[in-house]
């Protein structure tokens, strides 16, 4: 039977028809047609930004954002390696005193903040930084009631901060007048440090984003809002925020004269990186930073020149590098470069040593570490993109030992198994499931898989618990969990930031995952600690490392490789781990990128 | 009608409780103690111990649970955890991308599907209607992720005909940033709407008005509006206004892969971090939403059938 309008359908269909073309012709006619300049840097963050106040920047994305902004006493050689600290807004590096446990600073005269409404004394225009702002951002960063995850760089290390902290903590408001005895403006431009005891990693700390230098009429002004401004005496000054989706950076007007630097490493100039020294900074007009969150649309973004440099997914990887990880011909003829360097990081596995059946016995330990394949684990979790491990310290690093061997590490079946036959488990038997915890993405899932087939080669069973990031992290620091898979990026370049995570003081829920305890290690990590580079320091380290290998609380995974991909038009991009405040010396080549 | 509506609206108390004790349930049994995320790897006990106590979390479960159905009344979430931006305005911004994406997406949705609802309808059992179902029945078993991967891939990059992501906040570059998530939520859509309309209608055309009013020699296109449509509104309506919360809360996928920065994807995020305020909030609002969504369509249906009376 028929039902019936004959006719009016088709022209419903028609009109609608009409209506989708003409938005799709619209969505096609209207690409870009603003007027925009070419000198802008185009960056892609895959994640969310957490905001820009520094001392919440505990996240690689929201640390490199808000040093656009802020800057800090201390910053990195850009070119040279190893990494090599150079004064920032500090006029030289700091005078030690004779017990290396003071240390002077002469701030840059001159440098002022953005231009802010904040600054209503000045009608808005930005005023002079000076130590009083040094010892406010310090003590900000110590402030209980700010709970700034950044703390950690200065807790227990100036002389009466701690103590400044525990007066302030049950008070309605934090008085920041209070004098802190290691921490004092001497003048308008000096500033002045003491220590509790000596430390060979201090002045890193002064590198980092969470000691960055704010102003404290913004902080005041904005209040809880500052989170969402940018108010510093850096290259660039912020005009757009949304961390959902896209924020703009663009020169600040007032800033300082810094240049570009003028030596670097041996093959810098071959390179190309000095061809821009002593050039004013920073060198691009504008940074537009697109939040993209998944990897096909940032993949292809980068594939049309929208990004001016990006990472590669896991699923482009073969069709970008070739299987002797050269760019794939299609991409160098674009002109895209590829670099490649190693990132400062260890992949682990993580013994609880707090367990009674775990931390009782080391032999169980050794067995499990060595009866995990990791060449194969890399080539399938990281497209081969990365160097197994030995021990904690990464290439590239002090104390970090190319010959190293460690016997744990070497793939082998036989030898795990009478390993597995002196921990008192033969071929597993008499051994309960271990607890292997996991997050729950598809990724790690796949990862527990290939464990629980390695340990099913000498036997062991594992039963896999998968949980939500905060639930993961609530076991772990609740020393709740077995065996589980993490990760390690240096804070800073020494070894020092690896080893903590073994010293006893720090156990869960100290950054001590592993609840390592050994009285010796606890001993030669103190020592260590306050030597300063060199070979003593060298052979400390060693020692430590070798320590790790035989107790075995981790087994070593892999150091990652970064892959990055340049367009022809970018240039001076140096990979650095730890400059956070890089943009300013990128430069777009604006004849190339016509 | 005033009472009804009235009584429907104290309906949403319990409602709206039972929502708030499955979130806070939920969140206490598997969400995990946002603590540790918050603070990082290098926090210490006594760090723990002072955010635990500065967001309450160190306070017995049911203050906890007391202070969120406070914030349900006063729809005053506070702060984001990941981001520490307030929540509602954190709201107030993703509302206007997610209905920029939303709106015309699903009112060009509703008029194509209800006119290939009729088309195919008065072509029941030929080959258009055949085809049409065929064509439905394909659309609705591939997922929407394998349009978004396609269209990306082949209009935005190989065409060039739109933005491959991101999102512009003026006019009209705004229309350029939802054109392509747009469409792929059309054609997604098309296939689960338009059976359902087809089957809605020809429901209606085996009724005995309809023989009655052919034989009384009315035309067809007056059978047709005048009668088969009005009659079938009821079905169409239950499916249009049970959607309009969605228009609101976005679209999670379409979202997160566009990069437009709706409440789909505030909502992603903050499952992603644990991101318990946001969660709450999102979840809450949802809730109201489809309350009042179906409080909607109870008093559209005395519109447009004189037959309904709410009582």
């Amino acid at each position: 039977m028929m039902c019936g309008l004959r006719g009016i359908p088709a022209i419903s269909v028609r009109i609608i028809g009409v209506a989708l073309l003409v938005s799709i012709g619209i969505a096609g006619c209207t690409s870009k047609s603003k007027n925009e300049s070419l000198n802008v840097l185009h960056i892609v963050a895959d994640e969310k930004l957490k905001g820009l106040d520094p001392i919440y920047t505990n996240d690689l994305y929201s640390g490199i954002q808000s040093s656009q902004a802020y800057e800090t006493l201390l910053q990195y050689h850009y070119l040279k390696r190893p990494y090599e600290l150079v004064p920032s807004l500090a006029q030289t590096l700091p005078t030690v005193s004779r017990d290396g446990l003071t240390y002077t600073f002469s701030l840059k005269k001159g440098v002022l903040f953005q231009d802010d409404p904040s600054f209503k004394l000045n009608e808005g225009k930005g005023r002079e930084m000076t130590a009083e702002d040094v010892v406010y951002s310090f003590k900000r960063l110590a402030d209980p009631k700010l709970s700034a995850p950044g703390w950690w760089v200065l807790d227990g290390k100036i002389v009466g901060l701690n103590a400044w902290r525990e007066s302030v903590s049950n008070t309605v408001k934090t008085d920041y007048s209070i004098p802190v005895e290691g921490l004092k403006a001497l003048d308008r431009y000096t500033i002045q440090l003491k220590l509790l005891r000596k430390s060979a990693q201090f002045l890193y700390s002064l590198a980092m984003p969470f000691t960055g230098i704010v102003p404290r009429e913004a902080v005041e002004f904005y209040d809880r809002e500052f989170i969402n401004h940018a108010v510093g005496t850096g290259p660039f000054r912020l005009s757009e925020y949304n961390p959902n989706s896209r924020i703009v950076w663009d020169r600040n007007p007032t800033y300082r004269k810094e240049l570009y630097p003028s030596e670097g490493d041996s093959d810098d100039q071959a390179l190309g990186y000095l061809e821009d020294a002593g050039k004013p900074l920073p060198m691009s007009d504008r940074i537009v930073v697109q939040v993209i969150t998944e990897k096909q649309p940032m993949w292809l973004n980068f594939l049309a020149g929208k990004l001016d440099f990006a990472g590669i997914p896991k699923d482009n990887f073969t069709s970008a590098i070739t299987p002797k990880k050269e760019l794939s011909p299609e991409l160098a003829a674009k002109g895209i470069r590829l670099l490649k360097s190693a990132a400062l990081d260890v992949t682990h596995g993580t013994f609880n040593l707090s367990d009674p059946l775990i931390g009782k016995n080391k032999f169980l330990r050794q067995a499990i570490s060595m009866a995990f394949d990791e060449a194969t684990f890399i080539d399938l979790f990281f497209n081969g993109r990365a160097i197994p491990a030995q021990g904690p310290i990464p290439p590239g690093v002090d104390g970090y030992d190319a010959e190293l061997e460690n016997p744990y590490r070497k793939f082998n079946l036989v030898k795990a198994k009478e390993l597995l036959v002196k921990a008192g488990y033969p071929e597993g038997e008499g051994l309960p499931p271990l607890e292997y915890a996991t997050i729950s993405d598809s990724s790690a899932r796949q990862q527990s898989e290939y464990f629980q087939k390695m340990m099913a080669g000498i036997g062991i069973s594992l039963t896999v618990n998968s949980y939500s990031w905060p639930q993961f992290q609530e076991v772990i620091k609740n020393k709740k969990a077995q065996l589980w898979e993490y990760a390690w990026s240096l804070d800073y370049p020494d070894a020092e930031n690896m080893f903590q995570l073994f010293y006893s003081k720090n156990v869960s829920p100290g950054s001590n995952d592993a609840n390592y305890i050994n009285p010796a290690f606890d001993r030669l990590y103190e020592k260590s600690s306050v030597l300063p580079a060199g070979p003593e320091r060298t052979k400390t380290y060693g020692q430590m490392v070798k320590m790790l290998v035989e107790d075995c609380p981790w087994i070593f995974g892999a150091h990652r490789m970064s892959f990055v991909l340049i367009q022809p038009w970018l240039k001076n991009y140096k990979p650095n781990d730890f400059d956070h405040a890089r943009y300013k010396y990128y430069r777009i080549d604006t004849a190339l990128k016509k | 009608m005033f009472i009804y509506i009235i009584r429907k609206l104290l309906n949403t108390i319990p409602v709206l409780f039972g929502v708030a004790v499955i979130v806070f349930v939920l969140f206490n049994l598997v969400g995990g103690d946002p603590t540790y995320q918050m603070l990082g790897r290098h926090a210490t006990a006594s760090q723990i111990s002072e955010l635990r106590h500065e967001y309450g979390f160190d306070q017995p479960k049911y203050i906890q649970f007391t202070q969120y159905l406070k914030q349900i009344v006063t729809f005053d979430y506070g702060r984001s955890y990941a981001t520490k931006q307030p929540i509602n305005g954190m709201i107030m911004d993703g509302i206007g991308p997610s209905l920029s994406l939303m709106i015309p997406a699903f009112f060009i949705t509703t008029i194509l599907s209800v006119a290939i609802g009729l088309w195919v309808a008065y072509y029941r059992g030929k080959l258009v209607d055949k085809v049409v179902v065929i064509f439905c029945v394909f659309g609705m078993s591939l997922p929407m992720l394998a349009y978004i991967l396609f269209g990306q891939y082949y209009f935005a990059y190989k065409l060039g005909w739109f933005p491959i992501s991101g999102f512009e906040t003026t006019w009209p570059e705004r229309f350029q940033s939802v054109a392509l998530p747009m469409i792929i939520f059309i054609i997604v859509s098309l296939g689960y709407d338009v059976r359902f309309y087809r089957t809605a209608i020809l429901e209606e055309c085996n009724q005995d008005y309809v023989r009655t009013a052919r034989a009384k020699g009315l035309s067809e296109p007056r059978v047709f509006f005048k009668h088969v449509l009005k009659n079938s509104m009821v079905p169409i309506l239950t499916n249009v206004v049970v959607q309009i919360p969605l228009l609101i809360l976005g679209a999670f996928l379409l979202e997160s892969f566009f990069g437009i920065p709706g409440l789909g994807s505030i909502t992603i995020d903050a499952v992603h971090n644990s991101d318990f305020p946001v969660i709450k909030a999102m979840t809450t609002l949802d809730a109201m939403l489809f309350i009042l969504g179906n409080l909607a369509t109870d008093i559209l249906y005395t519109l447009v059938d004189p037959r309904v009376s709410l009582k």
